[in-house]
């Protein structure tokens, strides 16, 4: 019976551009995100990888250049045509023109400017200037420009250490204190964050795809003033209620589907693995991912067309769904300040329970088969309950009639 | 047929229908006039089962409104006073919504539709989304799915309200053709000409008291009134 109102509603909703449209256009909406914020991770992760330093003068430090090729730096000699100055030991102002035009032009980032007299000094245990010309608004060469600063002093830190060793001094003595860097936040834990994204997506695209219908079938019905005429039929309010319910329903689980599939499609356009991630969905996973999602496309509309029925006309309803909006919000949030690990209870919490299950799931790990059903399980008594609320609101005189 | 015993319902303070009673025979056309806010909606919406009465009792060929709500509104048809349609959906998608509703077959819907197509003169809106109809041609589809399971009993509130003649006319003689196969029709009004026009029985409500029932000759004999607008000015003065 409740078929025959689904159907009706179904057929409605798909002549409505606009429930057609949240449809569509949010599950392309995440993926399409992730894609690009991945991209840009590796593109910079693959960047200070492999530096290669534009140098001015190699032949005059052949021990630093030795040093920085030992350590990944790719040498890229560059010759100047400017003239030099032939009575200083430095570039000539003409040079150094060439240089910062080569660098506003983007022919390089950064070059490296090692004097004539480099060797020369460094050899009679003095110091010399080198200079690093940069432009240091472009974001993108930092990471870089970063790993050659640092190897430059390092290899001045040997051959200061050295220098004091010759002459019989423990280098110890110049250097009381030294910061060792251990950086966390590595590029994987970053990805990690951005799969993190993920569940987050998949449980707004039950909300947000559902909700079109949801609203026209509830606020939308008594806005027309339809809702008293469909009344009058011989049909029981609760089978009234589960048609209109499972309307939305399916188009909250399409736009699951949707963002599902599309999500991996773009995860497995990203090249992963050069990032150090191995992310390997089969099918098996999928199919997981996919009976944890969907209590949430009946969950979803449920507390639509709950709101929906409590309110008057569209107006109401989006007032008040824009609320509702903001609970998927809450498990992902829950999860990021949440430090300890998943606990029994948080299985009976709507949408929660699902959220870990995804983030297991995103991150390779298999989640244990009672989670699994706790969390479907209690998301369907939820919503029954929901539905449950919304026939007998629609029993209201009040809601019937106005 | 309808029957209405010492109905009562009230919204906060105010009496909406006091101890209504009257009788709605089948083969008549029974109409119930009053001033707007005298009770007639409130009757009959306790009457096709959305309203629960406070007191009393409603019965429809034999069947408790209130104890078989569902029972009951198998055996009517209802216009609401609400004539919402579905802009997205075509006339004919209307009706064949509210005969599956009724559980009807599917070769005996399509005939029933196209026969009320005919009846109604609709065939050129039958496969027009209802958006932009005119208020006649929305009429027509709810009054189509109203009459789409052929009920026994029909209950309609202010049925030609805001219509053009040609409409009203047609509605008119689809309701002596109900009447001649004797179905039982109860309508509400408060155009007297309306009610004088198609009424065999009229019934009399004011401040939710019905103050006379009867047919128009008989209404006329009591108020000494040949038109029913004096005699139901006569009427309701008294009540």
């Amino acid at each position: 019976m409740w078929s025959i109102i689904t159907r009706k509603e179904l057929k409605d909703a798909l002549r409505d551009r606009r429930a057609l449209g949240a449809l569509l256009l949010f599950p392309i909406l995440g993926p399409v995100m992730i894609y690009f914020m991945f991209n840009m991770i590796i593109d910079i992760a693959e960047e200070a990888g492999e530096v290669s330093l534009p140098v001015i003068g190699a032949q005059y430090a052949s021990d630093l250049i030795d040093y920085l090729e030992q350590n990944g730096i790719e040498i890229e000699t560059v010759n100047l045509n400017a003239a030099a100055n032939p009575d200083s030991d430095f570039y000539s102002n003409a040079q150094l023109e060439e240089i910062s035009v080569a660098i506003s032009s983007r022919r390089f980032d950064f070059v490296l400017l090692i004097p004539e007299k480099f060797d020369e000094l460094i050899g009679a245990s003095r110091s010399s200037n080198i200079e690093l010309h940069m432009e240091s608004t472009r974001t993108t060469a930092a990471p870089k420009i970063g790993r050659v600063d640092g190897l430059i002093q390092a290899w001045g830190r040997e051959t200061a250490a050295l220098r004091l060793i010759a002459r019989g001094v423990n280098p110890a003595v110049i250097a009381p204190v030294n910061v060792v860097r251990v950086d966390t936040a590595s590029q994987q834990s970053r990805v990690q964050s951005i799969l993190g994204m993920v569940p987050f997506f998949v449980i707004m695209a039950a909300f947000v795809c559902g909700m079109g219908v949801a609203v026209d079938v509830t606020a939308g019905e008594r806005e027309r003033k339809s809702l008293e005429p469909l009344l009058v039929n011989p049909v029981p309010r609760y089978t009234i209620v589960i048609g209109k319910w499972m309307a939305a329903v399916v188009f909250s689980a399409v736009g699951l589907v949707l963002v599902m599939i599309l999500n991996f499609f773009s995860l497995s356009l990203v090249p992963l693995e050069e990032v150090g991630i191995v992310f390997n969905v089969g099918s098996l996973e999928i199919i997981g991912v996919l009976v944890t999602t969907l209590p949430l496309a009946l969950f979803a509309p449920s507390i639509q067309i709950f709101v929906g029925i409590f309110a008057k006309s569209f107006k109401d309803a989006q007032a008040y769904l824009s609320f509702i909006m903001m609970l998927p919000m809450a498990p992902f949030f829950f999860n990021m300040l949440n430090t300890q690990d998943r606990e029994f209870w948080m299985n009976f919490v709507p949408m929660l329970g699902q959220h870990m299950l995804l983030t297991d799931v995103v991150r390779g790990e298999t989640p244990e088969i009672i989670d699994f059903l706790l969390a479907g399980l209690s998301l369907l008594f939820y919503s029954l309950l929901f539905v449950y609320g919304a026939s007998q609101l629609m029993k209201r005189e009040r809601i019937i009639f106005s | 047929m309808i029957e209405v015993q010492n109905l009562t319902k009230s919204f906060k303070d105010l009496v909406a229908v006091d101890g209504v009673g009257f009788h709605a025979r089948n083969g008549a056309i029974t109409g119930l006039l009053g001033h707007n806010g005298a009770g007639k909606s409130t009757t009959l919406r306790i009457l096709y089962g959305l309203l629960k009465a406070d007191k009393g009792r409603a019965m429809v060929d034999g069947i408790d409104v209130m104890t078989e709500p569902l029972k009951a509104q198998a055996e009517i048809g209802v216009m609401t006073d609400a004539h919402g349609l579905n802009p997205r959906l075509t006339a004919r998608e209307h009706i064949e919504y509210f005969a599956r509703l009724r559980k009807m077959e599917k070769t005996e819907i399509q005939r029933r539709i196209d026969e009320l197509i005919v009846t109604l003169d609709m065939s050129e809106i039958a496969d027009r989304r209802a958006e932009g109809f005119s208020q006649g041609e929305k009429m027509k589809v709810c009054l189509s799915r109203s009459l789409v399971h052929d009920p026994q009993n029909l209950i309609m509130d202010e049925p030609t309200n805001g219509l053009d003649v040609m409409t009203t006319r047609s509605v008119r003689s689809i309701l002596h053709k109900l009447k001649k196969d004797n179905k039982c029709i109860l309508l509400s009004s408060h155009i007297m000409q309306e009610i004088s026009a198609l009424c065999d029985e009229i019934i009399v409500i004011a401040d939710g008291k019905v103050l006379m029932q009867g047919t128009l000759d008989e209404l006329a004999r009591r108020t000494n009134e040949s038109d029913l607008e004096e005699a139901f000015m006569k009427i309701t003065r008294q009540g």
